[in-house]
C-alpha cells in the first residue's frame, strides 16, 4: 500500500474515534468523490461483468448493498479492516488467483482513487433496484437458476421413497405375461393404442443372442428352436443364452461403459493401464455368477474395507482408479482435488444418476445438492489413497495392490535390468554415432567455413548436399553453420570470414581459418603439457575460436535428431536394437498387482473450496453424504477407523436408497430395449428425463431390491414379458405414430444398429473367426509403459481373433473400429450408447482388413460346402443372415457370381462381404 | 424417427402424421442419436431453429449440416490452425524484450509462478536479433526471415495465456478449452456450428497430428455429434508423404470392381429398408456408403500433388528436404480449404516434441523454424494470390511459450504470457495486440486468455461463443465454458 494511503487510513481511524466522520459536509464531499472518480471506474472497468444480470462470480458492483453482499467470495468490502477489502485486494493484483480487471491492471492512480474510496467508508449514492419502486424484488433476485431446496428435492420424483405400487389391470389382460406387460399394455390403451404382435421365432431368436450374449444365432439353432414349442420354449432359450459365459462378456461391457473401463491412462500422459483388465475380468465374473448387485457397489467403493475383503474384492476398487487423469500436472494439490472430482462424478453419474460434479464450484444450478454435500463427500476420497508414492518423472503413479511372491519380484527385477540393458545398447550406439559425426566436423571446421561461404542461407539442403560433396562435408551441418554465421556477424572470431566471404575469396577464407585452429590445437596441445588442469588459452582470440570449436551449439552444431544426423546403415541398426528393446519391454513381465485403492486415513471433513478452487477456502464441512437422499434417520455415522468409503457403500447400496434401484434398472432396461425407461440414464436430475412409465419403474426397482439384487433375475423378468417380444413390425404404423410418434410407450419393438462389439463378433463369428475364449491381459503394453510417447506410434495391435471386449481401449487414441461406431468416451461414465450414422464407417465396413479377411474365409468355407452354386448362395444367406434367399435374391447373387467366370472367387468374396456387411445383418430386429 | 424414403439416394418425405412427430423428437435425436444422412435429411425438413437456421436444399451428410446459417455475418468461412508442437518462443520470434538483452544473465526481478514445471535459471536473452518489417515496422526475428515479409498481413496476439504448464493439458486447453475433461474440440464446435461446404469431404480435417498429449480429443467430437470430429491424415509419426485416412483403399479390389460391389450392396440394403420404411437410419445407410465410395477418391486427389506446378512447389518449400514435410503438409492444407473443407489443422511436430526446447534453444529453435519459415511464407502468398486469404483465418502458435528465464541453455514451459498470430481473414493486419512484461513472463496488457482466443476465432468464423452450446449431460456446454471475451480490437 501507498505510504500516503496508510496515512490516510490512520488519519481516518483517528476522526472515526472522535466521531467526527460523516458529517453532512463530508457525506457530500464522499458522494461527490464517487460521482466524479469512482463511478467512472467502475462502470468502465467492472460492470461489463458485475452488473444487472451479469453477475460473474458472484458479485454486482452496480449499487451499494450488492458490493457489501459481495460475490462467492465474500464481500466485497470489509467495513472493519477496508484496507483488507477484498475489492482493493482484487485491483491491487496482490494475489495471483484474484486479479481484477482479468484483461490488466488498472493505473496506478485508478487503484489509488478506489483506495481512497473504500478507505473513506465507500460512500455510494446508488440504491437498490429493490428499494427502487418502479423495480420490484423478483427482478433484482431474477438472474440464474439457484436450484432446488432439499425439501423441494426429496418431493422430486426420483428422489421421493419407493413406494409399493399397485399393478393396473388392462383391458386385454390375456396378452399380459408378467406384471411389466399390464403396465405397458395400460399406458397404450389408455392412449388408445395396441402393441404389435408377437415377433417371429427367428426375430425373436436373434434379438435374444444378439441382447444376452452379443452374437448371432447359431443357424442349426433357428431348426432347433422351431421345433420346440410354447412360451416356455423361449424361456428355454433365455436360460440357455444367460448360462453362457458370453453373457458375462456382453453384460460386462455394458458396465465397463458406465465404470469408463480403459487399458490406458489418456488425457495428459497416455501410459498404459497395465492391469485394469483384472478389473474387467472381475466385473465378466460377476455377471456371470450373478453377483448381488448391493454387493457388487459394495465392493467397488469399498472392497479393501469390507470385513471379508479379499483379492477379489480388493480388485474391484479399480473402479475408483480407472478414471482418466492429469498424472504430469505439476500442482499435485490440484490434482488431488481433480482426481477426487472425478470420482465424485463418476459415483454420482453411475450409481445415482446424478451429476454431483456440478456442485464443485457451487450449490448445483438445478438439483437439490448443495456445495457442502459435495464436500462432504471429497472428504471421504480425501482420505482415500488412490495415488501410490512412487513417480516417474513428472507423471505421478496410480495407487496399486501388489501380491506378487518374493520369487516374482526378483523376477521382475531381473526383467527391468534386461529392459535397461536392452535400452541401452541402442542408445550407446546412437551416441557413438553421434560423438564420431561430431568429432569429424570438427577436423573439418575450417572446410565447413570455407563451402558455408559459397552459398547463401536461403539455399536448399539439395544445394549444400552438392556444395559439400567434394570434401565429404553434412549438409545439415554446412546449412546450419551458415546460418549461425548470419545471425552471429557481431562476433569477433567470424568478423574475418564476413568480410573474406563478402569479396568471395572462400580459398582464403579456408586458408585463415585452417591456420587459425591448427595453431589452436597447438597452443592448447602446449598448454596441456605444462598444466595438465589449464582451462583456458591466454590468447583472447584463439580462446574464442577453441570455444567455439568445442560448442554444440555453436557452428559446428550437428542434429540433435539422429535420422537427420546419421547416415542409414547406421540407423537402421539403431533402429533395429530400439524396436528389439520396445518389444521386450512390451511383453515383459510385470509385478503382480491390481489397480485399487486404500486408506489414508480419517478426513472429518473439508472447507468448501469457493469457485472450486482449493486456494480460496469457505466454511467446514464434515464428511458425510447428500442430504437431499438421507431418509429420515440415516444421518451417517462415521468409524473413527477409515475414510468412510465402507459407510459410503452401504449407504448406496442400502434398499432405502431412493435412486440406486431406480438408476441401475432403469439401465438394464435400455440395454435390453435400447433406451431407457428414463432415456437419459446417468441423470434423474431436474435437467434429465422424466420416466416414460414412472409406476414401472418404481415397480421393478422394488422387485429388483426384494429379488435379492439379481441382474440375471431381472433381465428374465424383462425378457420373458410380452413387451420384450412384440415384433419390430407393427401393422398399422400410421395411427400409432400419430398418437406416439416417439414409441415412448413402446407399441413396437425399435430395431437397432449393432454396437461396435457386436458388430465384430458377429462378422467374425459368422465367417468362423472368432476366438470365444474368455480372460486375460490383452493390452500388448507392460504396466505404465508409454502408449507413445512424443512418437506418436501407437504399437496397439488389434489384429486379435478374440472378442471385441478383450481389445485394447487405448483412450486418446481408440482403435478405429470403436471408434467410428459409436463407443462411449470411456473418461465418463456411460450407460445409454449413441447410434451413428457416417460416412468413416462405411470406410470401415467396405474396406477394413478384417472384414475383407473374414470374406474371404466365409466365401472359401461357402466353396467347402458346395460347388453347386444355389446351393452355395442358400448356405451363405442361412449362415449370416439365418433365413433361405428369397428366389429373386438368389438369382441377383447368382447373376453377380456367374457375370465373369474369370474373376468368379473374387465375386464369392464380394457376395459374402456384402452379406457381412448388408443392413439386414447390421440391424437387430 | 419415421421417414419415408422417396429414392435410395437420400432423399426422404415426411408422412403426413409425422410432421407432429418430428417437432417432439427433434431435441432428442440431436441429443443422442446422429443418424447421419436420414438425420441429417429429417433436421433439413425440420427446418428447426435448434442449432441454427438452415437450407433445405442439400442433401448430402457434409452440406446439410453445412447449411447452418451463422449467428453473426461471418468475418471468415474457413480456417486454418498452423499448429507448432511443443511452445514455440515468443521472446525470440514475435515479442521482443530489450530489457531482457539488458538484464542478461541476472536473476529475474520478478516472482515466478506458484507452481512452474521445472527449476528455473537467470535471464536469458534471445540469441536472434529482431528487426523492423513492412509498412507496419513489426518486428520478427532472424528465425522467420520469410514470414516477416508477409508481416502487414499478420495480427501478432502477444497477450495469450492459459493455464496448465505441462504439454498435455496445455495441448488440451487450446484445442478444446479444458484441461480436465474430454470435451469437444474447437474444430467440432466449428463444424457443428457451420457444416462443411463440400459433399465429399470431412469439415474437419487435421494433418499429421500428434498421438501424444491429449491424441483423439485434441480434434475428437466429445459428446458433440460423431460428423464433428476430425478426420486424420496421418499422424506426426508419418513423413507427410505417407499420409492418408484410414480405411481408404480396399486392400484387393480396383474400384470398378469396388464399384460393382456397392451397386450389389445398395440393392441388398433397399429391400431391407423396405421392411423398415419408417427407420430413417437405416435408409440413411444406402446414401452413407456412397459418400464413402466418393470419398476414396476425393480424398486421396488432394494428396496428389501432381496438378501443382513447379513454381508452386517450390513456393512451398517442396524442393527442399528440410521444408518437404511441412510444405507438403501446407500444400495440402489449401487444397481442402480451397475444396470447402471447414477447418483444417496443419500440426508441426515429430518424434520429438518438436518445439520443447528446454535446452539448446539456439539450435533447437533454429531447425524449427527453417522447416516451417519458408512453407508458411509460401502457404500466406499462395492463399492470397487465390483469392482465398480474404475468407480463410489463418492461425499459427504454439500451446504454450517459454520462459525468458534460462534451463541451461533453454528455456521452459510458460502458459503465462505467449504468442499466437492471426491472418487473413477477419483480422488487421501489422497489428500488435496486447502485451507482455517487459521481461516476457506475464501477459499483462489486454490479456488474452484461450478462452478469450476461442472466442474470437469463433466470433470471426460467424458463431457466437455464447449461443453455440450443446446440452449434455443436464448441462449447456460451449466451447468457451462459462468465459470467453472476444478481442474487438484485432477484427478489421
Amino acid at each position: 500500500m501507498h505510504e500516503s494511503l496508510r496515512r490516510t487510513l490512520l488519519l481516518l481511524m483517528a476522526w472515526n474515534c472522535l466521531g467526527l466522520l460523516r458529517s453532512d459536509a463530508q457525506q457530500a464531499e464522499g458522494l461527490e468523490y464517487f460521482e466524479t472518480k469512482v463511478r467512472p471506474i467502475l462502470v468502465e472497468h467492472c460492470y461489463e461483468c458485475h452488473s444487472g444480470m451479469e453477475r460473474q462470480g458472484g458479485l454486482r458492483l452496480d449499487h451499494r448493498k450488492a458490493i457489501q453482499k459481495g460475490g462467492d467470495s465474500g464481500p466485497a468490502l470489509d467495513e472493519d479492516k477496508p484496507a483488507e477489502s477484498l475489492l482493493l485486494r482484487a485491483v491491487g493484483y496482490q494475489n495471483a488467483d484474484l486479479q481484477m480487471p482479468p484483461s490488466g491492471k488498472l493505473s496506478d492512480a485508478q487503484v489509488a482513487v478506489l483506495e481512497k474510496w473504500v478507505l473513506s467508508g465507500a460512500p455510494d449514492p446508488r440504491k437498490d433496484p429493490s428499494e427502487d419502486p418502479s423495480r420490484g424484488e423478483a427482478q433484482f433476485e431474477e438472474g440464474k437458476p439457484t436450484g432446488m431446496s432439499i425439501e423441494q428435492g426429496q418431493a422430486f420424483w426420483s428422489m421421493r421413497p419407493l413406494g409399493t405400487v399397485a399393478i393396473p389391470t388392462p383391458r386385454q389382460a390375456d396378452w399380459c405375461r408378467n406384471p411389466i406387460d399390464a403396465f405397458i399394455l395400460h399406458a397404450l390403451e389408455s392412449r388408445g393404442l395396441s402393441p404389435s404382435p408377437q415377433a417371429s421365432g427367428r426375430e425373436l431368436l436373434r434379438r435374444l443372442s444378439m441382447d444376452l450374449i452379443g452374437l448371432p444365432p447359431d443357424p442349426r439353432e433357428y431348426g432347433a428352436f422351431e421345433q420346440d414349442v410354447g412360451p416356455e420354449a423361449i424361456d428355454r432359450q433365455i436360460d440357455r443364452l444367460m448360462s453362457s459365459p458370453q453373457y458375462g462378456v456382453r453384460y460386462a461391457r455394458h458396465w465397463l461403459d458406465v465404470a469408463r473401463y480403459s487399458d490406458s491412462n489418456g488425457l495428459d500422459e497416455n501410459i498404459a493401464y497395465g492391469n485394469a483388465w483384472r478389473y474387467r475380468d472381475y466385473v465378466v465374473e460377476a455377471f456371470n455368477k450373478d453377483k448381488p448387485f448391493d454387493r457388487f457397489i459394495e465392493e467397488q467403493i469399498a472392497g479393501d474395507l469390507l470385513p471379508d475383503a479379499s483379492l477379489e474384492t480388493r480388485t474391484a476398487t479399480g473402479y475408483l482408479v480407472l478414471g482418466a487423469k492429469v498424472l504430469a500436472e505439476p500442482d499435485r494439490d490440484k490434482l488431488m482435488m481433480d482426481t477426487i472430482d472425478e470420482q465424485i462424478d463418476t459415483i454420482g453419474k453411475s450409481f445415482m444418476g446424478m451429476t454431483l460434479g456440478c456442485a464443485r464450484c457451487h450449490d448445483h444450478k438445478f438439483d437439490p445438492i448443495k456445495q457442502r454435500d459435495y464436500y462432504a463427500l471429497a472428504a471421504i476420497f480425501k482420505g482415500t489413497k488412490t495415488f501410490g508414492d512412487s513417480n516417474y518423472g513428472a507423471i505421478k503413479h496410480w495407487n496399486e495392490i501388489s501380491f506378487s511372491t518374493d520369487a516374482e519380484k526378483a523376477n521382475v527385477k531381473a526383467v527391468e535390468a534386461q529392459i535397461a540393458e536392452k535400452n541401452g545398447a541402442w542408445t550407446k550406439l546412437k551416441n557413438e554415432a553421434m560423438s564420431k559425426l561430431r568429432q569429424s566436423v570438427k577436423q573439418q571446421a575450417a572446410d565447413y567455413l570455407a563451402i558455408a561461404s559459397t552459398l547463401t542461407s536461403e539455399a536448399t539442403l539439395n544445394e549444400w548436399q552438392s556444395a559439400g560433396r567434394e570434401l565429404g562435408l553434412h549438409p545439415r551441418v554446412l546449412a546450419n553453420c551458415r546460418r549461425y554465421l548470419d545471425n552471429h556477424r557481431q562476433t569477433p572470431l567470424f568478423e574475418k570470414w564476413h568480410a573474406l566471404a563478402d569479396l568471395g575469396d572462400f580459398a582464403g577464407l579456408g586458408a585463415h581459418y585452417r591456420a587459425l585452429f591448427e595453431r589452436v590445437e597447438h597452443e592448447w596441445q602446449k598448454a596441456k603439457e605444462s598444466d595438465p588442469q589449464v582451462k583456458r588459452l591466454e590468447d583472447p582470440e584463439l580462446e574464442a575460436a577453441r570455444i567455439a570449436l568445442s560448442d554444440a551449439g555453436g557452428f559446428l552444431a550437428i542434429p540433435a535428431k539422429m535420422e537427420h544426423a546419421l547416415d542409414e546403415a547406421s540407423l537402421k541398426q539403431i533402429h533395429e536394437l530400439a524396436e528389439v528393446a520396445r518389444v521386450f519391454e512390451s511383453s515383459a513381465a510385470d509385478e503382480s498387482s491390481v489397480m485399487g485403492v486404500g486408506d489414508k486415513g480419517v478426513v472429518d471433513g473439508l472447507p468448501i473450496h469457493i469457485r472450486g478452487s482449493y486456494r480460496n477456502l469457505g466454511g467446514f464441512v464434515e464428511r458425510g453424504f447428500p442430504s437431499v437422499m438421507l431418509t429420515s434417520g440415516s444421518a451417517p455415522i462415521f468409524g473413527r477407523q477409515s475414510s468412510g468409503r465402507l459407510e459410503l457403500a452401504r449407504w448406496l447400496a442400502s434398499p432405502s436408497h431412493p435412486l440406486v434401484a431406480r438408476v441401475i434398472v432403469n439401465r438394464v432396461w435400455r440395454w435390453h430395449f435400447g433406451r431407457g425407461l428414463v432415456e437419459s440414464t446417468e441423470n434423474f436430475g431436474v435437467l434429465g428425463d422424466r420416466p416414460s412409465h414412472p409406476e414401472l419403474l418404481d415397480y421393478l426397482a422394488r422387485w429388483f431390491i426384494e429379488s435379492g439384487w439379481s441382474i440375471k433375475e431381472l433381465n428374465r423378468l424383462i425378457l420373458s414379458s410380452a413387451s420384450y417380444q412384440m415384433s419390430s413390425v407393427h401393422p398399422e404404423p400410421e395411427s400409432a405414430l400419430a398418437s406416439d410418434p416417439e414409441n415412448r410407450l413402446r407399441w413396437y419393438f425399435a430395431p437397432r444398429r449393432m454396437e461396435a462389439e457386436q458388430l465384430r463378433d458377429s462378422i467374425l463369428y459368422a465367417s468362423g473367426g472368432l476366438d470365444l475364449r474368455l480372460g486375460g491381459k490383452s493390452v500388448p503394453l507392460r504396466n505404465r509403459q508409454f502408449v507413445f510417447d512424443h512418437t506418436s506410434i501407437d504399437h496397439t495391435k488389434y489384429d486379435s481373433d478374440r472378442r471385441t471386449a478383450y481389445l485394447p481401449i487405448i483412450r486418446n487414441h481408440l482403435y478405429s473400429l470403436l471408434e467410428q461406431f459409436d463407443f462411449p468416451d470411456p473418461t465418463m461414465p456411460v450407460g445409454s450408447r449413441n447410434t451413428s450414422t457416417v460416412s468413416l464407417q462405411m470406410l470401415v465396413l467396405i474396406n477394413a482388413d478384417w472384414i475383407v479377411d473374414s470374406a474371404h474365409r466365409l466365401a472359401q468355407r461357402s466353396e467347402e460346402y458346395s460347388s453347386e452354386p444355389p446351393v452355395r448362395v442358400d448356405w451363405l444367406f442361412e449362415e449370416v443372415l439365418g433365413r433361405q434367399p428369397e428366389p429373386y435374391e438368389r438369382q441377383r447373387l447368382l447373376d453377380y457370381v456367374m457375370g465373369q467366370p474369370d474373376a468368379s472367387r473374387a465375386r464369392w468374396e464380394q457376395v459374402a462381404h456384402n452379406l457381412l456387411v448388408c443392413s439386414e445383418f447390421l440391424y437387430v430386429p | 424417427m419415421f421417414l419415408k424414403n422417396k429414392n435410395a439416394m437420400g432423399r426422404f418425405e415426411v408422412s403426413s402424421q409425422s410432421d407432429l412427430l418430428l417437432a417432439s423428437t427433434r431435441r432428442r435425436m440431436l441429443q443422442s442419436t446422429a443418424l447421419g444422412f436420414g438425420y441429417l435429411a429429417l433436421r433439413s425438413l425440420l427446418g428447426n431453429t435448434l442449432a441454427m437456421g438452415q437450407d433445405p436444399n442439400h442433401r448430402s451428410e457434409g452440406s446439410l449440416l453445412g447449411s447452418n446459417g451463422p449467428h453473426l455475418p461471418a468475418r471468415a468461412k474457413r480456417i486454418v490452425f498452423l499448429f507448432m508442437k511443443g511452445g514455440p518462443s515468443h521472446i525470440d520470434t514475435f515479442d521482443p524484450k530489450p530489457l531482457l538483452t539488458r538484464d542478461d544473465g541476472k536473476p529475474p526481478p520478478f516472482e515466478l509462478p506458484r507452481v512452474v514445471f521445472a527449476q528455473q535459471g537467470n535471464l536469458l536473452k534471445s540469441p536472434w536479433a529482431f528487426s523492423k518489417h513492412g509498412q507496419s515496422g513489426l518486428p520478427v526475428s532472424e528465425l522467420f526471415p520469410n514470414v516477416a515479409k508477409h508481416i502487414d498481413k499478420l495480427c501478432i496476439l502477444r497477450s495469450l495465456h492459459g493455464s496448465n504448464p505441462a504439454h498435455g493439458g496445455a495441448l488440451l486447453k487450446m484445442h478444446t478449452g479444458s484441461d480436465q475433461f474430454v470435451r469437444p474440440s474447437m474444430g467440432a464446435w466449428i463444424t457443428y456450428g457451420l457444416g462443411t461446404e463440400n459433399q465429399d469431404l470431412p469439415a474437419f480435417v487435421t494433418i499429421c497430428p500428434t498421438l501424444a498429449h491429449g491424441g483423439v480429443n485434441n480434434w475428437g467430437s466429445a459428446f458433440l455429434p460423431t460428423y464433428c470430429q476430425g478426420t486424420p491424415i496421418g499422424n506426426a509419426s508419418q513423413p507427410a508423404k505417407q499420409a492418408s485416412v484410414q480405411h481408404i483403399v480396399h486392400p484387393k479390389l480396383d474400384r470398378a470392381s469396388q464399384r460393382k460391389q456397392l451397386d450389389l450392396l445398395a440393392k441388398m440394403n433397399e429391400d431391407f429398408s423396405k421392411t423398415y420404411p419408417q427407420e430413417a437410419s437405416i435408409a440413411g445407410q444406402l446414401g452413407a456408403y456412397e459418400l464413402a465410395f466418393r470419398m476414396q477418391s476425393s480424398l486421396p486427389e488432394i494428396q496428389e500433388l501432381h496438378t501443382e506446378t513447379q513454381a508452386t512447389l517450390r513456393l512451398y518449400g517442396l524442393d527442399d528436404p528440410v521444408t518437404e514435410n511441412f510444405g507438403r503438409q501446407c500444400l495440402m492444407a489449401r487444397r481442402f480449404l480451397e475444396r470447402g473443407v471447414r477447418f483444417v489443422q496443419v500440426t508441426h511436430s515429430d518424434s520429438e516434441v518438436q518445439w520443447d526446447q528446454h535446452s539448446d534453444l539456439y539450435q533447437g529453435h533454429t531447425k524449427n523454424a527453417a522447416e516451417v519459415d519458408k512453407p508458411i511464407a509460401g502457404f500466406l502468398a499462395d492463399l492470397e494470390q487465390r483469392g482465398l486469404l480474404k475468407d480463410t483465418l489463418v492461425l499459427w502458435g504454439g500451446e504454450f511459450g517459454r520462459t525468458p528465464t534460462s534451463q541451461g541453455n533453454g528455456r521452459d514451459h510458460n502458459p503465462h504470457g505467449f504468442c499466437m498470430w492471426m491472418a487473413g481473414a477477419g483480422v488487421k493486419g501489422g497489428l500488435a495486440y496486447g502485451a507482455t512484461d517487459d521481461y516476457g513472463y506475464y501477459a499483462t496488457e489486454k490479456k488474452m486468455h484461450v478462452h478469450d482466443l476461442h472466442a474470437t476465432i469463433l466470433h470471426i468464423m460467424g458463431l457466437d461463443h455464447e449461443r453455440l452450446t450443446y446440452r449434455y449431460a443436464g448441462r449447456d456446454f460451449r466451447l468457451t465454458d462459462v468465459a470467453g471475451q472476444v478481442a474487438h480490437e484485432i477484427l478489421a
